[in-house]
């Protein structure tokens, strides 16, 4: 088996029936791809990537992962100022033990791979956006995932981090082939990061290579 | 929110176990374990609407209680649960009371990171392979089993506030899970010892003033951190102006 995902005349909607959010969906993710799913809000990419997470099911058609071990980046919204006591060290240490596994040093060595190992004590709410993407990336890639799956993951942090996190995750991509499901709202970023675009407009999608959107882009914006 | 309602919910399990002369405290941690349950169950159909759920259960425990208390047939007087009194604990109560905390302290311990994860980020716990709804129930009868022991001692109507206060205390420390659990539990400890020992001099009710003492715990720790963080900047503003 090739593809990491698959999904097959896919169809969803929160009600169950017409009109749908995702309407006809065939996407094929080849491992080792990474893919940048962009369009405008409410067009059905987060719910594109609950369904593949396994967080939503199908009206119809059919959706499945191949990986053997997922990451998930959410976005980081949901965590900056949250109030909730838990430092650095016990969200990663906690989700290794959740993962079943022993080596008793991943904490310290996600932390930084990241460049993030002196936040260890310091606690989830008090840290920027930035730092708090870094620290989720981290979290994902405990276990080695074959596929990571993030969600708008430039929001809110500054340029300086979004060219390291950007950097990281291509290196991730190119060098150890983890396959990179990434919803984005940053053109620049998966124009220039990824290896395939997917472009959904009206509950449908298209998939393009990176340069190829971007001339479509500049054209139908009248740039060029 | 959760440990006020499914506090109220167990008043309708005493009045269950005194209507069909069973241990009170037994029918209490009963019913409050099926409260628990049945907030996971509307989980699925109040998705986003927690404190909707939430109101369902309280008006199904506290009007039980009212229904069963009001008409007459219990064989013993409910009022020592509504406002607690350590004088009617029996010795099977203690017991209950010792069984219960062990395997509460035993269950937090071997599903801890399970129940950290569940309370901070439900997603990631789900795509780490942890049984959501099986921990989401464990949780809840953890919790009707700590009102279970509580509820002779302190009494249903502040029941919520004491598992509630102490944690309100332990949070205004800023420190990480583990030792905001130690804090809570420490917190509880003085907040009830205070509470028994001031209320048998001053011959009020137990649950009443162990909730005073909490509120006071908590407003002392607040203001003790806010002199803490305005000297501390005051001291860090002469240094900066003397370098």
């Amino acid at each position: 088996m090739n593809n990491m995902v698959a999904a097959e005349n896919l169809r969803f909607s929160y009600t169950g029936s017409s009109p749908y959010v995702l309407d006809g969906i065939n996407l094929f993710i080849k491992k080792g791809e990474y893919v940048s799913v962009i369009g405008e809000n409410g067009c059905g990419k987060s719910t594109l990537m609950r369904l593949i997470l396994g967080f939503l099911k199908p009206v119809s058609g059919k959706i499945e992962s191949h990986a053997v071990r997922i990451g998930y980046v959410p976005q980081k919204n949901e965590f900056n100022n949250s109030g909730f006591p838990i430092t650095v060290y016990e969200m990663l240490d906690s989700y290794r033990h959740l993962l079943k596994l022993s080596d008793k040093s991943i904490p310290a060595k996600s932390m930084e791979m990241v460049g993030m190992s002196r936040f260890s004590g310091s606690l989830m709410g008090e840290l920027s956006g930035g730092q708090t993407q870094k620290i989720l990336i981290a979290r994902a890639l405990i276990g080695e995932p074959d596929l990571l799956i993030l969600d708008e993951p430039s929001t809110g942090v500054d340029i300086g981090s979004q060219k390291e996190i950007y950097g990281f995750l291509k290196k991730l991509n190119r060098e150890k082939q983890v396959t990179i499901f990434s919803v984005e709202h940053n053109l620049e970023a998966a124009i220039a990061n990824s290896t395939i675009i997917y472009h959904l407009v009206n509950g449908k999608g298209h998939l393009c290579f990176p340069q190829q959107y971007a001339e479509e882009y500049l054209r139908s914006n009248k740039i060029i | 929110m959760i440990g006020d309602t499914l506090s109220h919910a167990s008043l309708a399990g005493v009045a269950l176990g005194l209507l069909t002369n069973q241990n009170p405290i037994l029918g209490a941690f009963v019913f409050t374990s099926l409260c628990g349950a049945l907030i996971e169950f509307l989980r699925t159909y109040f998705k986003k609407y927690t404190d909707l759920i939430l109101t369902i259960v309280l008006a199904l425990g506290v009007g039980t209680a009212i229904t069963i208390i009001s008409s007459g047939k219990l064989h013993a007087n409910a009022d020592s649960f509504l406002f607690g009194s350590v004088l009617t604990v029996t010795q099977f109560d203690m017991i209950m009371v010792v069984v219960l905390s062990a395997i509460s302290v035993l269950t937090l311990i071997f599903f801890y990171h399970q129940m950290l994860y569940l309370a901070y980020d439900e997603e990631a716990a789900k795509i780490a392979g942890v049984r959501v709804k099986l921990i989401n129930y464990i949780f809840s009868i953890l919790v009707a089993s700590a009102i279970s022991v509580s509820i002779r001692i302190v009494g249903v109507l502040v029941l919520g506030s004491m598992i509630a206060l102490p944690v309100a205390t332990a949070l205004q420390l800023r420190k990480g899970f583990r030792k905001t659990l130690i804090f809570s539990i420490l917190f509880s400890v003085i907040d009830i010892m205070i509470g028994l020992f001031a209320s048998f001099y001053l011959n009020v009710a137990p649950g009443g003033f162990t909730a005073l003492v909490s509120v006071t715990v908590l407003v002392i720790v607040m203001l003790s951190r806010k002199i803490y963080l305005d000297s501390r900047n005051r001291r860090e503003e002469k240094f900066t102006a003397i370098k």
